[in-house]
């Protein structure tokens, strides 16, 4: 699609007589119940937005709003921040500049009003050949905005975060709300002519904040345990509960990982495993103990700079290096070195600066103001690194040794034997040293082979448990300086002018007291760190921002920007920018306090709504950006496969270590390498653990998890697409199929009466609630409807009940065991168990 | 995908599916929204603006030498390798070219002839080495570009820049671009299909990374799906042992059933979505094994595919599925055989991979022809670099001869979907080092597979991070005269 995309609001502004014009022109074909469709939609957006689109007109243009996307769509590309590729001189990104070619107040004197509207191809812009075109609107807006005085205003992103001041609404004697998030939210609502929904009930609650906080649904008794408390305070006390889980802190790991392309293995040819898992359990650890994320953060890009860093803060740079490496024959070192140290510029870049660096490695931004220094300057910060490039090695030094505390204690009884060995040793050379007797000499050389035999072994020994040590991949500094040069058109090669370590020009610079102390302490410098320092600080107006949104998209499903890794010019502005911005500030004020933040948006009565909709809500906003009812979407596969395992009572709930081999198909690993990798699937407890402790080989990762990212590269946005190739795995997989089959196990052996009590505990451990009437009738009759058919093939129902390696603790009759199972899989794949509802 | 589009395909799922969604064969036809429930049995989803102009060819095998062929012993003959064998290379071939680590400076290294000797075929007069005998029958039906070039030395790198027009992963490659811009012709198999071989015995084969298929920033959807060599094609396709298809039926009527009942309760158009993925796939678990049954073929047929034709998992196998595929209506087959990375093994590995996929590739082009499907169907045939036309290696010992990565000139050809016959296209130097006349970069034969498909390469973007991406990037011309 050429056209452009239309920012959220200008959508919702448009869509009464834009979906005339769409919806007629859509393919010659449409038979007559698209049209009947077609009708239906008219009817409904007309109405919803008819007093909306009355009120539009009246207006005044909003620069950053309405005016920007036209010119950065339509304009940047020729005429934007890329002094290379820039026409005739003229640039209209900047306000002084793009005076040149704009009367205030007068658009018909205004060259770029003649030439946008000119019917004349050969004046006519953008040019024919260029794909873009401005609507009849935008040229319209345009000649507005010239009129109101062609007014400007910084990109909204770029400007510091100040309190917004929170709404109040007409009527909100209704509202017991105290909560900014649901007041932000209710005023856009009102102005949309919506209504919010009612709140769930109890039970959709639980299940579906036990899934946000944890990632696992609620056990009978905490289910039991909510409904019993009535009180006011029930609610909040169930929060509290969850966001002190130890589950807590591996369900927020997830998505940090995803961001930080965590992988147990190198990618590329060869694909060495590595051990990076202790920076993975640090990560659950720092979210379980709620680390403030100025912290999680300095700690991640320089906690080796900080002074006298602790064991952790040196871990945390691991982050640094979840990096790719790629060990193929014939790569160049200095090569691989440089896309280590861009990986490293890129991820940053998107996580704490919603920036879309990569543009900037080969030439001057697009459409934000970052040059292509800019990006070699934010490199230079990394490009300290010792690393060279050369070789595959996962664990290229610098490393940091993370035994375990058994490893430790062993370590450290070895040593000490040693050490009293070698005295031995010592002693005993010295007296045969100064022995005059041949038969003293021959006694004393006897033991003093023994000493030296046992020092030896002893030693081998230490290496041999050092070498089992994991190691972790982290950051340092060399020592000399190595210089950054601009690389033209990214080539390693390429050696332009030479930059030093800084921020991009158009933020806000970094202070003096930033800077880090250099050698000597006469000097101060920029480093890693001081780079850390200021993207937490206030100057700063990116961090706040783009975290804050990543936390909403985990608990709403899209961000209030829907574009989590771009909130550059072409990035999608927030559906609620106050709401956004409110939360910004909040959240850096507190102290960067990340269970606060959760509490805030789970807390919300916005959050707390039914998500049930009607064809009216899903014409208006398909997508529920304005959140008129509460999320509902596909869970995540990774939280699927932990559902299943812990409503089957099969989740194992260890935390930490190296990551496990759990079920997969045969021949993946060894079909991707040629042999080179082979699978060993592990056995007993370790198949039962929690996804987030699944190995992750990076050329081809886990066959189970769909849609999840591939832990190559920086991934924050969140992908849900709906194929047949997921619902063969959940049917068929031996997980799925063994958590049904000890699931049906479960159930049978506890003492209830008949299939209708039983299917009602099954439904309260899979979606924490009761079945309605429909849903026994349908159920049962499928049951009975197997038992029938195992009855007449009990050889099926004896193979249906022996899939996955979980032993069979009863003596249960095959036939009904079976049915029950079968009953059980059909559960798992209710729409309702695949979705937070 | 622009929002308003998006939000219309909501839309209309969601009416289609509140209007007529009473049983599951209606059901079934959802994930792709169906043109086929308005009246043309076109294809199943695709942008409705596109094609952008009326075109041949409708479907695309590409049959991807990975590892990267040797260029000057296949199909670029140059007798004046013959006679400089030995020779150190000439001046002004190479100087202040980038080669491989392996190579480093390439000034004074001996030049190789070709392994074995070429002959003309055909009323075409194409020159095709020895080690193709049965691509050789078959050249007047092919297109040779002989003035191929690239930008990247390495493998995967080469192979994603081909693939996706990017050296690093992150972009959606051409199969899904197809996908994304034409949609699907089957209800019942992937519109994208992926299979990979590596001949026996080879030492140098080169990963097949997954986002080699890779959909990059579009929808996951449009991702290759992999056909598998052992094993089940499709990973889970099969009911769980102790589930027959009978009883798996009846349980997914009760799922529908409940699903249909939250979907009125709901309202969330993905619930309908999920109902028919449900369908798809219960539909795909019978049509992925028939696919791979091959008892319909003829005995002539199968035999003119090769030996191990029948063995899964072999080039020879996969270009029969291959056909099978397109028969059906896939539109992007994409077979990957590794194993061309002859580095030492010009005169022992080179001539395995000749045997195990000239006689395939040159039956698959007759098979399309002769059930006249060659004229909707583009096949090409190529790999991601040449191999240097001089020795890396010792000169003394024949059997560990071998030439290294060689991204200055190299050879793809093409065959049907609206393609010239029986031509070659450009040309390298005498000594098939640096491109001659006609160059064709790698976005260049992008954007003519994409015209050939009648899609204009300029035209088929997607907005990502802020921008309009397209497969050639922001280069590309098509190559109007190979085209028929």
């Amino acid at each position: 699609m050429t056209q452009p995309e239309t920012s959220f609001d200008e959508m919702i502004r448009k869509r009464g007589n834009q979906a005339i014009a769409e919806m007629t022109s859509f393919r010659e074909k449409l038979a007559l119940i698209a049209l009947r469709m077609v009708l239906t939609v008219l009817t409904l957006a007309i109405g919803v937005f008819s007093n909306s689109q009355l009120g539009q007109a009246d207006e005044p243009v909003n620069f950053d709003r309405d005016i920007r996307p036209i010119l950065s769509e339509n304009c940047f590309h020729c005429h934007g921040p890329d002094a290379a590729d820039r026409s005739a001189e003229l640039r209209l990104d900047e306000h002084d500049e793009a005076l040149k070619v704009i009367s205030p107040g007068n658009h018909s004197a205004s060259e770029l009003f003649v030439r946008v509207s000119s019917d004349d191809e050969f004046l006519r812009m953008p040019p024919v050949d260029s794909n873009r075109s401005l609507t009849e609107k935008q040229i319209e807006l345009l000649g507005q905005w010239i009129d109101e005085g062609a007014k400007w205003s910084p990109h909204w992103s770029l400007t510091a975060i100040e309190f917004p001041a929170v709404p109040s609404l007409a009527n909100s004697s209704e509202l017991e709300f105290e909560n900014p998030i649901d007041l932000f939210i209710r005023k856009r609502l009102a102005e949309e002519g919506l209504l919010p929904s009612p709140p769930a009930d109890k039970r959709t609650l639980i299940r579906r904040l036990s899934l946000d906080l944890t990632g696992l649904p609620p056990t009978p008794e905490q289910l039991q345990e909510f409904l019993d408390d009535d009180s006011a305070e029930a609610y909040e006390r169930l929060v509290d509960r969850l966001l002190s889980s130890p589950h807590y802190g591996e369900r927020m790991a997830w998505n940090w990982l995803d961001a930080a392309r965590y992988a147990d293995s190198n990618g590329y040819q060869g694909d060495r495993e590595r051990t990076m898992w202790p920076w993975r359990d640090w990560v659950v650890q720092a979210f379980d103990e709620n680390l403030p994320y100025d912290q999680f953060t300095v700690w991640q890009l320089a906690g080796d700079l900080l002074p006298d860093p602790t064991f952790e803060q040196k871990l945390a740079t691991g982050f640094c290096r979840n990096h790719m490496i790629n060990g193929e024959g014939g790569r160049i070192a200095e090569e691989n070195r440089v896309d280590y140290v861009m990986d490293m510029t890129e991820t940053t870049g998107t996580l704490w600066l919603g920036l879309t660096l990569n543009c900037c490695r080969c030439h001057d931004h697009k459409f934000d103001p970052l040059r292509q220094k800019d990006y070699y300057s934010l490199f230079s910060f990394f490009n300290q690194t010792p690393v060279t490039g050369r070789g595959g090695d996962p664990q290229t030094a610098p490393v940091l040794a993370v035994p375990s505390p058994e490893q430790s204690q062993e370590l450290a009884q070895l040593q000490s034997e040693l050490k009293a060995a070698r005295e031995q040793l010592e002693q005993e050379t010295e007296e045969l040293n100064e022995s005059d007797s041949e038969e003293d000499s021959s006694e004393v050389e006897d033991s003093n082979d023994e000493a030296s035999k046992l020092v030896k072994s002893l030693e081998e020994r230490i290496e041999a448990v050092e070498k089992r040590i994991p190691k972790v991949m982290v950051m340092e500094d060399q020592s000399e300086h190595r210089k950054t040069f601009l690389l033209e058109r990214g080539l390693y090669t390429a050696l332009r002018e030479e930059v030093s370590a800084d921020v991009p020009e158009s933020l806000p610079p970094i202070t003096e007291e930033m800077l880090s102390v250099n050698g000597n302490a006469e000097t101060r410098k920029a480093d890693r760190l001081t780079l850390a320092r200021w993207l937490v600080s206030d100057r700063n107006p990116l961090m706040a921002r783009v975290v804050v949104n990543r936390f909403w998209q985990q608990v709403f499903g899209i961000g209030l920007v829907k574009t989590p890794e771009d909130f550059g010019v072409q990035g999608e502005r927030p559906s609620h920018p106050e709401l956004l911005d409110w939360l910004a500030a909040d959240f850096r004020d507190s102290g960067w306090d990340v269970k606060r933040l959760m509490k805030r948006m789970v807390m919300s009565a916005t959050y707390r709504q039914s998500s049930r909709t009607t064809p009216e809500m899903i014409e208006v906003d398909p997508q529920n950006r304005l959140l008129a009812r509460g999320p509902r979407y596909r869970l995540p596969f990774w939280m699927i496969r932990d559902q299943v395992l812990a409503a089957s009572g099969l989740l194992v709930r260890k935390q930490g270590g190296p990551p496990v081999n759990v079920y997969q198909p045969e021949g993946v690993w060894e079909e991707a390498t040629f042999g080179n990798k082979k699978y060993k699937q592990d056995h007993g407890e370790d198949l039962y653990r929690r996804s987030l402790y699944v190995f992750w080989r990076r050329i081809v990762g886990p066959t189970f998890f769909f849609d999840n990212a591939s832990r190559q590269t920086c991934t924050v946005k969140a992908i849900r697409t709906n194929t047949p190739l997921q619902t063969l795995l959940t049917l068929n997989d031996v997980t799925y199929v063994e958590a049904a089959r000890v699931l049906a196990e479960q159930i049978l052996t506890t003492k209830t009466e008949g299939d209708v009590e039983k299917l009602h505990q099954i439904y309260e451990r899979v979606l924490i609630r009761p079945p309605s009437e429909l849903e026994t009738k349908v159920l049962l009759r499928g049951l009975n409807r197997s038992r029938e058919e195992y009855g007449d093939t009990p050889e099926l129902a004896a193979s249906l009940v022996s899939i996955g390696e979980a032993p069979v603790h009863s003596d249960l009759p095959v036939v009904e065991h079976a049915s029950w199972t079968a009953l059980c899989l059909a559960i798992f794949n209710l729409d309702e168990t695949l979705s937070k509802e | 995908m622009d929002p308003r589009l998006e939000n219309r395909l909501h839309t209309t799922r969601r009416e289609f599916f509140g209007r007529s969604a009473t049983g599951l064969g209606t059901a079934a036809l959802g994930a792709l929204l169906s043109q086929e429930c308005f009246g043309s049995a076109e294809s199943l989803g695709g942008l409705p603006t596109l094609p952008h102009f009326a075109s041949k060819a409708k479907r695309v095998i590409y049959l991807f030498q990975n590892g990267a062929p040797t260029h000057v012993d296949l199909f670029d003959y140059k007798p004046l390798l013959g006679k400089l064998h030995g020779d150190p290379i000439p001046a002004g071939y190479v100087d202040g070219k980038r080669f491989s680590t392996m190579t480093g400076d390439a000034s004074g290294k001996l030049m190789l002839a070709p392994v074995e000797p070429f002959r003309q075929y055909g009323e075409s007069g194409a020159w095709v080495s020895d080690l193709m005998p049965h691509t050789a029958q078959i050249s007047d039906k092919l297109c040779f570009i002989k003035s191929m070039h690239t930008e990247a030395v390495n493998h995967a790198p080469a192979i994603q820049f081909l693939l996706s027009g990017g050296e690093i992963p992150g972009r959606p490659t051409l199969g899904a671009w197809l996908t994304y811009g034409l949609g699907s012709e089957s209800a019942n198999l992937p519109a994208f299909v992926v299979m990979t071989s590596i001949t026996k015995n080879t030492t140098c084969g080169q990963i097949f990374y997954d986002f080699y298929w890779g959909s990059g920033f579009l929808p996951s959807k449009y991702q290759g799906v992999k056909f598998r060599g052992s094993g089940e094609p499709v990973l889970y396709l099969s009911n769980p042992k102790g589930i027959s298809r009978e009883m798996r039926r009846g349980w997914l009527d009760d799922i529908a059933e409940i699903n249909h009942q939250k979907l009125r309760d709901f309202g969330d158009p993905e619930i309908a979505t999920r109902i028919s993925q449900y369908e798809m796939a219960f539909k795909m678990q019978a049509s992925v094994p028939e696919l791979a049954d091959l008892s319909g073929e003829t005995k002539e047929t199968l035999e003119m595919y090769g030996p191990g034709v029948e063995e899964p998992g072999t080039f020879a196998h996969n270009c029969l599925l291959a056909r099978k595929l397109i028969e059906r209506g896939t539109r992007f087959v994409q077979l990957m055989h590794a194993g061309w990375d002859q580095h030492n093994s010009l005169t022992t590995e080179l001539y395995n991979q000749c045997r195990d996929t000239d006689q395939a590739s040159a039956a698959l082009v007759q098979d399309l022809d002769r059930r006249g499907l060659l004229d909707e169907t583009l096949v090409i045939w190529g790999g991601e670099f040449g191999r240097t036309p001089f020795l890396q290696g010792d000169f003394n010992n024949r059997v560990r001869w071998g030439r290294d990565h060689h991204p200055y000139a190299f050879t793809v050809w093409m065959a049907g979907g609206g393609v010239q016959p029986g031509i070659s296209y450009g040309s390298s130097d005498d000594l098939g080092v640096n491109v001659a006349t006609n160059p064709v970069h790698v976005h260049d034969l992008q954007a003519t597979i994409l015209h050939l498909l009648g899609i204009d390469h300029e035209k088929l973007t997607y907005r990502f991070q802020g921008r309009q991406f397209r497969l050639t990037d922001v280069h590309g011309h098509v190559v109007s005269d190979i085209l028929a």
